[in-house]
């Protein structure tokens, strides 16, 4: 049962490289009985059965992220997008190849992580903020300015159960922005809350782009690749098939599902 | 080196935050609230001191023999409440596993020092109750806080280990209920060790040589009386002596090694 394992690091050098990746490989191991018990597993030893078989998903990425660059990553679902970036997020581990992060990586790739329901949007922006490293005494400094943002103020010792869905990812998406860091690794943000509240997010990524923010980005709106990103890269099948100009590569994206 | 500075920062943060919403949420909705927290081991020592004390009339010769039970239902009350809360926190806490990228081990002890701060107001009450049951304070109680951080790192021990293979295969956490059931009866908590010691020298040395029963005793010697028998004036063999804690550091150091190899794939075993 030994386990496959490739490599990932973190550095700190002063190169334009913000990521490289090599031949990265990424297999999971599926389940193939209905029970995964004990019961299961011993049987399954006993009759010599593996009781899982392995789905390969990445299969051999190769590329390098320079700084500064805004990078769509598309793709259908289930091509391996996903994947790929809770790889880089440091989530999974990848099977095979070599990931090398250059700088700091904020961990945040999904909105309102950690959200719980039985606690007040208080203390939920404390507990989120402590995922983001932030200390109690940095998250004072902010408090004011998240709600601002996110234009809940009146519902801050509200139990978050009584929010409705639209409010809390208004919140966590406040939350997030918050987050400092070399590289940003975000799956599928960008579209949060009513027309207005989407006109802030635009300006928000607007202005990490014209700051050079390193940020990766999943994806199914071609609209935003063509907005913000520098680059786009298409996954199909665990493989890389388009690389570079986001118009061209949104272009084939779309491609994929006309008949 | 920043990279760990950065992250050893971060890691406090995160620990501190994660026992706070922990202690929260353990109570959450219920009228009493962190009364609970009191009020558990005290009503589990009420019904044990009514039954064994009272029907059954154990513990007779042994001085201020009702502070003596409490200081063991105390430490076993810690014991469970860490050990089965600790197996399950990779499991409670797959949300976070599964999105973030942070140290694992931060979920384990953060749900164990909710167990600890627990502890530690019953402590209080203990003593409180010690005092008025007329045991007089002396210099051994600073002992005390020793034996109760080893019983923390064999309850921390236990917690990573069971809790890692817990990940995948979530029988472990039943089993351990059952099994903890029937420690209770191999830790002389309800008896006193004399009373097994007139019938078999030999089990009450097997007994002793369980970290859990050295601890309980070791701190009924420091904080009650020193008539309370202990690894250290029972057992003659000074090996013998110390293998409670060789124990607690072998599953300490085999359960934290474990936890670390496993804890890599977590995110997507859970």
């Amino acid at each position: 049962m030994k386990e496959k394992m490739g490599i990932r690091r973190e550095v700190i050098e002063a190169n334009d490289t913000a990521i490289k990746i090599k031949n990265l490989h990424k297999e999971f191991k599926l389940p193939t009985e209905r029970s995964s018990g004990l019961k299961q597993a011993i049987f399954n030893r006993l009759r010599g059965v593996k009781g899982y078989k392995i789905q390969k998903v990445l299969k051999g990425l190769d590329f390098e992220i320079k700084k500064g660059e805004f990078i769509g990553i598309v793709g259908r679902n289930g091509s391996g997008k996903s994947t790929l970036l809770k790889i880089l997020a440091g989530i999974y581990y990848p099977s095979g190849g070599e990931v090398i992060v250059n700088g700091t990586l904020v961990p945040f790739i999904e909105l309102g992580v950690g959200f719980n329901p039985e606690l007040t949007g208080r203390e939920n922006v404390y507990l989120n903020g402590a995922l983001l490293g932030f200390s109690n005494k940095e998250m004072d400094e902010m408090y004011d300015d998240i709600w601002k943002f996110a234009e809940l103020e009146q519902f801050q010792d509200q139990k978050l159960k009584n929010y409705s869905s639209g409010m809390q990812v208004r919140l966590a998406f406040s939350i997030a922005i918050r987050a400092k860091g070399d590289i940003l690794v975000l799956d599928e943000v960008l579209a949060v809350g009513d027309a207005a509240f989407q006109q802030k997010c635009n300006d928000y990524f607007e202005n990490l782009k014209e700051h050079g923010q390193t940020i990766i980005l999943v994806t199914h709106s071609m609209e935003n690749v063509r907005k913000f990103c520098t680059r786009a890269i298409m996954i199909e099948d665990g493989k890389i098939v388009r690389d570079g100009n986001p118009e061209k590569v949104a272009d084939d994206y779309l491609k994929l599902f006309d008949n | 080196m920043t990279i760990p500075n950065v992250l050893y920062r971060k890691n406090r943060i995160l620990l501190k935050e994660l026992t706070k919403t922990d202690f929260k949420l353990r109570y959450q909705g219920s009228m009493l609230g962190y009364m609970w927290a009191l009020l558990r081991p005290l009503m589990l020592f009420a019904i044990l001191y009514i039954v064994f004390a009272k029907l059954l009339k154990m513990g007779g010769d042994i001085p201020h023999y009702p502070v003596y039970l409490l200081t063991g239902t105390t430490l076993w009350s810690f014991f469970t409440e860490c050990t089965s809360q600790g197996i399950q926190a990779m499991v409670h806490r797959g949300d976070l596993i599964r999105k973030i990228a942070f140290p694992k081990y931060i979920v384990v002890v953060s749900t164990t020092f909710t167990a600890l701060i627990n502890l530690a107001i019953n402590l209080l009450v203990v003593v409180a109750f010690a005092l008025i049951n007329g045991v007089t304070p002396s210099l051994s109680w600073l002992v005390v806080p020793f034996l109760i951080l080893e019983l923390y790192m064999l309850s921390l021990g236990i917690s990573f280990l069971l809790g890692a293979i817990n990940v995948k295969f979530r029988d472990i956490a039943s089993i351990w209920e059952v099994f903890i059931q029937a420690l209770f009866y191999a830790v002389p908590i309800i008896y006193p060790v004399t009373m097994v010691a007139n019938t078999s020298t030999l089990a009450a040395k097997i007994i002793l040589l369980n970290p859990i029963a050295q601890v309980i005793q070791d701190v009924r010697y420091c904080l009650i009386t020193p008539e309370a028998i202990t690894g250290w004036n029972f057992l003659e063999n000074p090996m013998l002596m110390v293998a409670p804690i060789m124990i607690v550091v072998c599953v300490l150091g085999f359960g934290a090694a474990y936890f670390r190899k496993k804890s890599r794939f977590f995110a997507e075993e859970i």
